[in-house]
């Protein structure tokens, strides 16, 4: 039977049939990793020997006739941030290298629970901070399209290696578009559901009011059993949203796109926007007018503040969170220190990638004496300014439809020595964490150089049911999402 | 904030010792000119009249979240040592933190 590129439900249903096994299902992926991934390098682990023994005993579980879980068959990346039990974790920082952490992160868990296989986990900016991978402590990602670009990021590992078909689905986390972003640059389909949506629990924390755990996978359809299966109340993290999981599988076809109003904000599509994309998002816009649906100019005038709210709020929240980093309980230490004052400043001193310093760096100024009214409070209210043009537009209209990224991929090393060039790749993403809103990104076309190119629909809170539909339609008329690299 | 240097090489010093970060001197020389460059386009949020807004520290609505404070099964005291640097039978061991 040939593997390539098949989805969740093809191969569960492949598996349930007994047309091949979880073993040969893992032996696939782990060959296309050993013959790829030295050139895309993807990920930091591959769990290899854990993978071959999930599957065996996954084998036998069919075998005797026990139930198996929805996710069967499958097999899933890991993004280095989740925690995962007895595998290696090390957030693609020096930080963490050689930590093998004692419990696993809910969202991993339940997928576990489901019998989903992990293969590996994934290179992302260290601990996520960064939109291009290159900022990882070990190795940048490459992008399977095209090895000389970034593939985006944080979340570019995973991104890379469903892209490559390294695996059935990834997971990754979208702080400020970490998810969407690298899914549009690799051409793959991405979910950020709502803040508090999928818990937080158990993912090494970068800002705790935006941090959000999502899914990569190759359809809407794939997305909506991943995010039917993490999402939910958990005890282990009280930011974890109490609101019902609607049943997102059963309705892919639910919202009609006849009537449908679709909002198109005009700051997304000017200024610093690549022609070429601006093309391509305004045809995904087409074929949903084509089906019915009304297209509506709007308006979100504050757009521009988002980079601006982001770079205040997310580096306060980091130097709290990285407070924890001292290299005593877990991580790498400098244990030559003379005394304890002299031990923080050189274990954070020597393991910490430059841009966890330059993060925590701006964190502490913000939030120093002096500094907060001016920084954190006034962002805070500009932030309530974004997402009130958010809500208020989404009055109006059904969904909001937008580039992801102003440009496809771009060459390793380009904007590396330029952070606020780096910090802007996600002007288009960010808005919607400073809001908490959910969106879906997805394959939208080509340019001229068959490079990827995404966009995004944004909904209101906890309506990631519409956002799965609407993507599922969209993708039983179009085939982007079925063109692979050729690697 | 005004249009005048936003960070000082002494300030970046008292920053630094506050986040508890041993810097380079290559890594000032670097560090200096890019958050100046990041503060600096901070200032765009000043052009914002926000008088009457108030401001936004959790973004879905969630009010105090109480647990029972009951007592459940959590990580085993080998498991919470196990990537401990340093370890002396069921405690952490730290670098001395008192001088007398």
């Amino acid at each position: 039977m040939n593997l390539s590129y098949l989805t969740i439900s093809q191969l569960h249903q492949a598996f349930l049939d007994k047309e091949i096994s979880a073993v040969n299902i893992v032996k696939y992926y782990l060959d296309r990793i050993e013959k790829l991934d030295p050139q895309i390098k993807a990920f930091i682990t591959v769990c290899s020997s854990e993978a071959l023994a999930a599957a065996k005993s996954l084998d036998a579980k069919l075998a005797s006739g026990q139930p198996v879980g929805r996710l069967a068959g499958t097999v899933m990346a890991v993004k280095d941030i989740f925690l995962t039990k007895g595998i290696q974790t090390t957030a693609a920082s020096q930080v963490l290298k050689g930590y093998i952490p004692p419990y696993s992160s809910t969202v991993y868990q339940r997928l576990i629970n489901e019998d989903a296989i992990i293969i590996g986990k994934t290179n992302t900016d260290p601990f996520a901070f960064g939109a291009s991978t290159e900022n990882s402590g070990f190795f940048t990602t490459k992008n399977p399209w095209n090895l000389n670009l970034v593939p985006g990021g944080s979340s570019g590992g995973s991104a890379a290696a469903l892209s490559a078909d390294l695996c059935t689905f990834a997971l990754g986390t979208d702080t400020g578009g970490s998810i969407r972003q690298p899914a549009s640059l690799c051409g793959v389909s991405g979910i950020k559901p709502t803040y508090g949506r999928n818990s937080r629990y158990g993912i090494t924390a970068m800002a705790s009011s935006f941090d959000c755990p999502g899914a990569f996978a190759r359809t809407a359809e794939d997305l909506a059993l991943i995010t039917q299966i993490t999402a939910g109340l958990d005890e282990f993290d009280a930011t974890s949203s109490p609101e019902p999981v609607a049943d997102y599988s059963n309705q892919l076809n639910q919202t009609s796109l006849k009537g449908l109003k679709i909002g198109l904000p005009k700051e997304y599509f000017t200024g610093s926007i690549d022609p070429e994309v601006k093309k391509i998002v305004l045809q995904a816009a087409e074929t949903f007018k084509q089906q019915g649906a009304k297209i509506i100019d709007i308006s979100l005038p504050s757009t521009d503040l988002g980079i601006a709210v982001y770079y205040v709020l997310v580096p306060c929240e980091i130097s709290a969170n990285m407070a924890r980093y001292d290299g005593l309980r877990f991580g790498q230490s400098n244990r030559d220190s003379a005394d304890l004052f002299s031990y923080y400043l050189e274990t954070r001193g020597q393991f910490m990638e430059p841009e966890l310093k330059r993060r925590i760096l701006i964190g502490t100024y913000a939030l120093s004496a002096g500094y907060f009214d001016a920084y954190y409070l006034k962002a805070s209210k500009v932030r309530t300014l974004i997402k009130n043009e958010f809500t208020d537009a989404l009055k109006n209209v059904d969904v909001i439809l937008t580039p992801v990224s102003p440009t496809p991929a771009w060459p390793i090393g380009q904007k590396a020595n330029d952070l606020l060039q780096m910090y802007l790749a996600d002007v288009y993403t960010v808005c919607v964490n400073v809001a908490g809103l959910p969106a879906i990104a997805l394959p939208a076309g080509f340019t001229p150089q068959n490079l990827p190119v995404g966009f995004q629909l944004i909904s209101i809170f906890f309506e990631e049911s519409k956002l799965f539909s609407l993507a599922h339609q969209y993708q039983q008329l179009t085939d982007h999402h079925l063109r692979f690299p050729k690697i | 904030m005004s249009s005048q240097a936003k960070i000082s090489p002494e300030e970046l010093d008292h920053v630094a010792k506050l986040a508890r970060i041993k810097l380079t001197e290559e890594e000032k020389t670097v560090f200096l000119p890019q958050l100046e460059s990041v503060l600096e386009y901070l200032d765009k949020l000043n052009q914002v009249d926000t008088s009457k807004v108030s401001p936004s520290f959790q973004i879905t609505n969630l009010t105090n979240v109480f647990r029972s404070d009951e007592v459940k099964t959590s990580l085993d005291q080998k498991s919470a040592l196990s990537s401990a640097s340093k370890t002396h039978d069921t405690y952490f061991v730290v670098p001395k933190t008192i001088d007398k």
